[in-house]
Order: C-alpha cells, then sequence, then structure tokens
C-alpha cells in the first residue's frame, strides 16, 4: 500500500511520477524529499552545453562579421540572422532541459529549478536575453538550490541573462569615469564617436527590490531603488573586443569605469566603499532581511501546497528563512516537516509545463534533441518556455490556468501527448496505478476500463480532471 | 507536403519517420499496382447504425427512436446512413461493397483484445505479436507498408518493410473522449464550471452539423497522396477513434460517419489517379448490441460491418451472410451473429487484388488460416 503522502510527495512536490517512482520511494516520502536537498544529481546532463562566455564569444564573433560584410558592401545576406546562427543552439538547450526534466528521479530538484528560473524570469522575447535564459537556469540556478539565497541571487544578478534582460548593462553612473568622458566628449562635439545617452538605468535595481527579495509591499522606496541602482552600475558583460582577444574569461564582468562610487543607503542601511562588492553586499543583506523572508516563504508555500497557503506555514518558513540566515535546504526541510504541507486538501492547479512534463514522465515519452513540437504545444497553452510576459514570470494560481479555453486546449495536448507515448504495449491503468498509486477516483478509473484502445485510455487519463492536479 | 511530423520522441524511440519517401525498387512496380488502404475504426463502429436494415421489425423493436431518420436505400433490404453521402454514391456507381455481420475470431468483449485480434491476423488476441500488414508487405516483394500513424500500431508491427508518418497534431477533440470526462469534470468544483463552458463554446457534445471534415479525412488525403505517388507504397493504413458510443450514440455517428464520408470523399478526389487500382477496406474491432441501452446507445456487441469501396471494388450490392435480427438469431440473445470471420475478407482481398499467393496467405500472412476460405469476387 503507497501512502497518501508518497502520492503527493512525487506529483506535489515532484514533476509528476514515472512508473515504478511510487514504489521506489515506498512509505518515507519526507525522506525521499529530503534526500533530494545534498546535491544536483543532474548537474553532469548539462556538462557538454557550451557556458555563457562561450555564447558571448560567438555572438561577438557574429556581430563582428556582419559589421565587416556590411563594410564590404555584402548587404545582409552575407551573414546569416542572429536566428539562423544561434537557433539551433537554442532548441538543443530546451531540449536538454526538457530531456533532463522527463527523465529525472529528483522530482522535487527539478520542481525546485523551475521555481526559481520562474522567480527569476527572464524572456528569450528580448534579442539581448535570448541567448542566456536556459544557461541562466543550470549556470546560476542549479548550483545554488540548496545553498543560501544570497549566493543564488548574487549568481543570477550577475548572470548576463538577467543583466541584459533588465538592462543593467546600458546602466551607467552619472558621476562615473564613463560619464564624465562621454560629456566632455559632447561638450567638445565629437563627431566621429555616435552621440549615446548615457545614465542611470533602474531596471534591474527594481526588480530585485520588487520581485527578487523584499517584494513590492517590503518597505522600500523609490530612493532605494536608484541607490541600488547606482551601486550595482558596472555590474555588465565583457566588451566584444575583450571577448575576441581571449581575455575575458568570465561572462560576468565589473565595468569601474562605470560604476558609480560613493556611499549608498539602501533600506535603511549605510553601505560606505563603493566597488563590486558594495553590490554584493546590498544583495547579502536583502537576501535575509525579513520581508524577503516572508516573500519568499509565501511564495514556496504557495508553490508546493496551495494557491492560498496556510498563513501559520508561511510564518515558519519565514521564522526558519530567518533563523537559518536564508539557507534554503533548512526552508525546504521546514517545508516537508510541516504538516499544513500534507492537509488532504493541499493541491495545486498543474501549470500546462507542469502538466505537459507530468505527461511525459508518466507516459514514458522521452522528448526529442530539439522539441519544436514540444515547445509549440506549450506555446498553444500559453506557456512556452521562457517567454514569459513579464520579468514577474508565470503566474502560480490555477485561476490563471483553469479557462474555458485552456482545458479544452488541455484535452487537445492529451490527445497529442498520448499519441506521443512509445509503442511498447501502453496500459492505461498501470500507467494510472504509476501515477496516483490507489487513489484515483472510481468513477475515472472505470472511464480508463471502457476507454476504447490503450491509447485512448491515456488520453482519458491525461484529460481527466484527476490529472490536472498536483495532489 | 510536409513528411515529417514526428512529435515528441527522440529519434532514439522513433519508429521509423518519413522525411522522404525512400522510393521503391523498378521490380517493384508492374504488377504491383494495386493499392489497398486499410482504415480502422477503432471503439466498435455500430453496423446497425450504418447499414440500418429496411422494414426490419426487429429493428424497430431494438432500436426505436435510435435508428437514424432519412437513411439512403441501397437496395430493398438495407440503406446507409444519411451522413453517408459520397459512399451511396460510390454504391452507385458499383464501388462501394458493405459486408455485413462480419468480426475477427474474438467472442470477448475488450476492444483492447478484440483489435489484437483484428491486427496480428490469428485466431486470438494473442496469436501473434507481429501484424498482418507487416507480414503481407514481407510477402509481397518490395511491397513496402506506410502507417498513417504516429506510432507503429500493431498490424504494422514486424519483419515486413514498413514505415511511418505521423499526421499533424488532432484539433478536433473526440467525442467519446468528451462524453466520457463530461461526468468527471461535473464533480471537481473547480473545474466543472470552466468545461461546462468549453464544451458549449467550442460546441461539441452532440453536435450533428458540425462542418468540420474531421481528423480522419486529412490523414486520408495524407494517404491519398502517398499511395499516388509513381513509387509510393501498395499497403497503407489509417486508424481513427471515437466509435465506442454507449451515449447518446446518434449525435456521435451522425458526426463519425460524416468524418469517415469526408474520409472517403479525400481519397477518391486526391488519388483520382489510381482510383480504379485502390480497394479500401473499412473496418472496426467488433459490433454493437442489436437493442438500444439505457442512454441512447448501444454496448460492445459482436457482428459488425466492413465497408469496401475504390475503383477496384466490385460494389453495387451487398456482400455477407445476414444472420437476421429475430430473437433466436442473435449471439447470447443481444448481438447480431457474426457470420463472416474478417479473414475471409483480408484474405480474398490478399489474393484477388494484391494477387498474395495462397501459400503465402495461408501460412505466413494469416497463419493456420486454411479453413478460412477467402472472401471471392470482392474486386476485378
Amino acid at each position: 500500500m503507497i501512502p497518501r503522502e508518497t502520492v503527493s510527495a512525487v506529483n506535489r512536490f515532484g514533476l509528476g511520477a514515472a512508473p515504478g517512482q511510487l514504489a521506489a520511494v515506498g512509505s518515507d516520502p519526507r525522506g525521499w524529499l529530503k534526500a533530494q536537498l545534498r546535491g544536483d544529481a543532474a548537474a553532469s546532463r548539462y556538462a557538454d552545453l557550451p557556458s555563457s562566455l562561450d555564447y558571448l564569444r560567438r555572438e561577438a564573433g557574429y556581430y563582428r562579421e556582419r559589421q565587416a560584410a556590411r563594410r564590404d558592401g555584402d548587404g545582409k545576406d552575407a551573414v546569416d540572422s542572429f536566428r539562423q546562427r544561434f537557433g539551433d543552439d537554442q532548441w538543443r538547450e530546451q531540449g536538454r532541459r526538457y530531456r533532463v526534466a522527463a527523465a529525472n528521479a529528483d522530482g522535487f530538484a527539478e520542481r525546485l529549478v523551475r521555481f526559481w528560473s520562474n522567480h527569476f524570469a527572464i524572456s528569450v522575447d528580448k534579442r539581448a536575453a535570448s541567448l542566456y535564459a536556459a544557461p541562466m537556469e543550470r549556470e546560476a540556478i542549479r548550483p545554488h538550490l540548496y545553498g543560501r539565497y544570497a549566493d543564488l541571487l548574487t549568481a543570477v544578478e550577475s548572470h548576463p541573462g538577467m543583466l541584459r534582460y533588465l538592462d543593467n548593462v546600458r546602466s551607467v553612473g552619472a558621476d562615473s569615469r564613463y560619464a564624465r568622458r562621454a560629456r566632455q566628449r559632447m561638450a567638445r562635439a565629437d563627431r566621429q564617436r555616435p552621440r549615446r545617452e548615457v545614465g542611470l538605468n533602474e531596471n534591474l535595481a527594481r526588480e530585485i527590490l520588487e520581485l527578487h527579495t523584499l517584494g513590492v509591499d517590503g518597505g522600500y522606496s523609490q530612493a532605494d531603488v536608484t541607490e541600488l541602482a547606482r551601486a550595482i552600475t558596472g555590474w555588465g558583460v565583457p566588451l566584444p573586443r575583450e571577448l575576441a582577444d581571449g581575455g575575458a574569461d568570465s561572462a560576468f564582468a565589473f565595468r569601474a569605469a562605470a560604476h558609480e562610487s560613493g556611499v549608498r543607503n539602501v533600506v535603511g542601511r549605510r553601505y560606505a566603499q563603493g566597488g563590486l562588492e558594495q553590490g554584493r553586499a546590498i544583495l547579502a543583506d536583502l537576501a535575509v532581511h525579513p520581508a524577503t523572508a516572508r516573500h519568499l516563504s509565501y511564495k514556496l508555500a504557495r508553490h508546493f501546497v496551495a494557491d492560498t497557503p496556510p498563513p501559520a506555514l508561511v510564518a515558519r518558513l519565514a521564522a526558519a528563512w530567518q533563523r537559518s540566515g536564508g539557507d534554503l535546504a533548512t526552508v525546504y526541510a521546514a517545508l516537508i516537516d510541516s504538516p499544513e504541507a500534507w492537509g488532504a486538501d493541499a493541491r495545486k492547479f498543474k501549470t500546462p509545463d507542469d502538466f505537459v512534463l507530468s505527461a511525459l514522465r508518466a507516459g514514458g515519452i522521452v522528448p526529442g534533441e530539439r522539441p519544436r513540437a514540444l515547445v509549440g504545444l506549450l506555446a498553444r497553452m500559453g506557456q512556452p518556455p521562457f517567454t514569459p510576459r513579464s520579468p514577474a514570470g508565470y503566474a502560480d494560481e490555477a485561476a490563471e490556468w483553469n479557462g474555458a479555453d485552456a482545458l479544452w486546449k488541455r484535452v487537445q495536448a492529451a490527445q497529442s501527448l498520448s499519441e506521443s507515448a512509445p509503442e511498447a504495449r501502453i496500459e492505461p491503468l498501470a500507467v494510472a496505478q504509476a501515477v496516483f498509486a490507489d487513489r484515483l477516483d472510481a468513477d475515472t478509473l472505470s472511464a480508463l476500463r471502457r476507454a476504447e484502445s490503450p491509447r485512448s485510455g491515456l488520453t482519458m487519463l491525461y484529460a481527466s480532471p484527476a490529472f490536472q492536479w498536483r495532489s | 507536403m510536409k513528411l515529417s511530423r514526428r512529435l515528441f520522441l527522440g529519434a532514439a524511440g522513433a519508429a521509423t519517420v518519413l522525411t522522404v519517401w525512400p522510393g521503391l525498387s523498378a521490380a517493384a512496380a508492374g504488377d504491383g499496382d494495386a493499392r489497398l488502404l486499410v482504415v480502422l475504426l477503432r471503439g466498435g463502429l455500430d453496423g446497425l447504425h450504418a447499414l440500418p436494415p429496411r422494414d426490419d421489425a426487429a429493428y424497430a423493436r431494438l432500436r426505436g427512436a435510435l435508428a437514424p431518420q432519412n437513411a439512403r436505400p441501397l437496395n430493398a433490404d438495407f440503406a446507409l446512413h444519411p451522413s453517408l453521402e459520397f459512399a451511396h454514391g460510390l454504391y452507385g456507381r458499383g464501388q462501394l461493397l458493405p459486408i455485413v455481420a462480419i468480426a475477427p475470431p474474438y467472442r470477448q468483449r475488450s476492444h483492447f483484445e478484440a483489435q489484437d485480434c483484428l491486427e496480428n491476423g490469428t485466431a486470438s488476441a494473442s496469436g501473434a505479436a507481429t501484424g498482418w500488414l507487416n507480414r503481407c508487405a514481407a510477402a509481397l516483394r518490395g511491397g513496402e507498408a506506410l502507417s498513417l500513424t504516429a506510432v507503429t500500431p500493431l498490424i504494422m508491427r514486424g519483419p515486413g518493410a514498413t514505415t511511418s508518418w505521423s499526421p499533424p497534431l488532432p484539433e478536433d477533440v473526440d467525442p467519446v473522449l468528451l462524453q466520457r470526462l463530461q461526468p468527471l469534470y461535473a464533480a471537481d468544483p473547480q473545474l466543472s464550471a470552466a468545461f461546462a463552458r468549453a464544451v458549449d463554446t467550442q460546441g461539441l457534445a452532440g453536435t450533428a452539423g458540425n462542418a468540420r471534415s474531421g481528423r480522419l479525412a486529412q490523414t486520408m488525403a495524407a494517404a491519398a497522396q502517398f499511395l499516388a505517388a509513381p513509387d509510393g507504397p501498395r499497403l497503407a493504413f489509417v486508424e481513427d477513434s471515437g466509435w465506442d458510443t454507449h451515449g447518446n450514440q446518434a449525435a456521435v455517428l451522425a458526426r463519425k460517419l460524416a468524418e469517415l464520408d469526408a474520409g472517403l470523399r479525400r481519397y477518391h478526389d486526391d488519388a483520382a489517379a489510381i482510383w480504379n487500382r485502390t480497394a479500401i477496406a473499412v473496418v472496426s474491432e467488433f459490433g454493437r448490441t442489436a437493442a438500444v441501452n439505457g442512454t441512447a446507445g448501444t454496448d460492445h456487441g459482436t457482428g459488425g460491418l466492413a465497408l469496401l469501396a475504390g475503383g477496384a471494388v466490385r460494389g453495387g450490392r451487398i456482400g455477407g451472410d445476414w444472420p437476421g435480427l429475430s430473437p433466436s438469431a442473435l449471439n447470447d440473445g443481444r448481438d447480431l451473429r457474426a457470420t463472416t470471420d474478417l479473414r475471409a475478407l483480408f484474405k480474398g482481398l490478399l489474393a484477388t487484388h494484391l494477387r498474395v499467393s495462397e501459400s503465402a496467405l495461408e501460412t505466413r500472412v494469416f497463419p493456420d488460416s486454411r479453413a478460412i476460405a477467402p472472401m471471392i469476387g470482392l474486386t476485378g
């Protein structure tokens, strides 16, 4: 007999049961979840992919070639478009991501990856960031899943994906050397260099405070936004010529010339020294601020337990956050140990991504290396990977995803997904047992028994209301 | 035409996928110009609904209001469902041959097992792990076969040269699936209203007048393109689901039969050059109960209906032996009795249309089937 908690651990905390998984987890679901807090077992699955630094170098080479072609009058056709040149890289990144998620037995770890990836949402819609969304997840998020939030936060905010998506690469301190030189050039009316406005861009700083740490009601002011923006001026990526010379050895570059030095005051604290360390110190403090603890604890509880999470649960997680100085493994452990997380009414409506992944896992479907159809399906369902409409990421509440049209698309998607299940004999009742153990309601079971073919039975299972929930 | 349409499977797990039709050797042409398309309607087509007997008191008593109105007469004894308009025209041209009271040699009531039996070409559901269309491909020199399915069905599995091509993502929602989902969603307080709205808006459940020709027609159009190619395959397989009509049968079948009719029309129009060399066999794993059930539908039964269509078919008549619907004629007192083994139909087609040798038919394609005499005069 598989305990109800095991079904929840695998389906609600994880990305959904694969055949045999419930039995493997057995009667210690909390132990199974906690065992995953020790490291990223899937890290090696990404080892052969290019790094962000590789992509930056290739991108610089691309722009250099294009510039040369234009100078030589070759026009546009001499060099492939950006999409042609890098489209394959992006498909491979997407494919790897879904292949790992579909296969990794550590479903809780994969869900945490996706939770943080959505928390730090960037969109491939923005050209400058498009090559770096998936790399940001594997380079900045995966290595810090179980460590201190300060480290996760710092890794993300200094990744080229985030720095470009929220425009920090263009943010220049008003009193920086770079800005002063720019003003002198303008004063000399130097026509040789194109005139470009330089100055502060608050975009990243605002989202750090509003989305990534304190939360919109976290008690910060416009002055705090501006001060933080000044503190992280100079956080950028290597210049094309540095990349070409092979001088750059990191995808992050602190551009001291663009940094505004001086004392900064952020959320009631004074940060004396300027430079790179100033921004890091601010992020480290923000990571353990009580408002951050509350904001992130609420989001975690909402993600794993219920759209309206029990206040006692949120409070307990926030306490663990503050007690441990934002140690994420400690916070996850508090979640796992909380009785509210295992209540009979704890359940979450699957987002399209959850739905598709759980169907892949249940059906033993391994996505292709370049999963165009899969991404197309997710796009039609309203959740194309790495393409949220805003830095707030995709919504994490049922109301966003369970409208009439969305349910209809799920039924259609269920048909597509069952057709992709491998041809070895599909047994809907066995798949249902593998996902729900004995927790599937009698009416759904009876509908599965009456299916016209094994494949239509699998469609029925995927399309059933029971399968739409992580419960 | 885009030939590759595999969805999610990586190369490792994929069946053979067509990117470019490989082409047959020149030796394969010639006598091999005949084309066979097998269409499997999964779920159990109610033959008594698609081909109602005329002026039959037993039928009227058993079916009552479920009997289709305005059926199109074929001869003195039978009529075609009104949705089968194009098929009715084919009958008039001698190119449609309905065969009544036919079923695979399986007498239980499981869809899966009955389909396995039909597909493996033996006397039982577990009789073989390969399919008879595949073994037929192996028996035909250069007789490659094409499965127009996302995955290789049993009927196409085996050592013979076969390949597959998958049709585009299904947009239409299978009405039977929807019917079964409705009570499940109605029981979920958070999803019931939205699901009911979806069904209303998308206009499914019982939309007899739905103008969309459906997925089957799309797939049959693709089959026409493949089979009509000069070096195309000679055998092809298409499947469809949504035929398991336990409830609200009249509306569901009005739509499904219209889809089948549209499929036949698309094939006819798109494969005009080979129409006269084509035989299409539309079959299903079993028939349904003779009497209407308590939910305006029918349950799993025995004797079903096969439809042969195509320029190579000697139609314009009704085939098979009609056992009648009187209480004593019914199987177990509830189903139309099956008087013909589907293998007899398939053997007859393969022998006369594709000229598969008798020995190959009896030993390899349909093992141990000597006792099942091929039906004669189906084509030619």
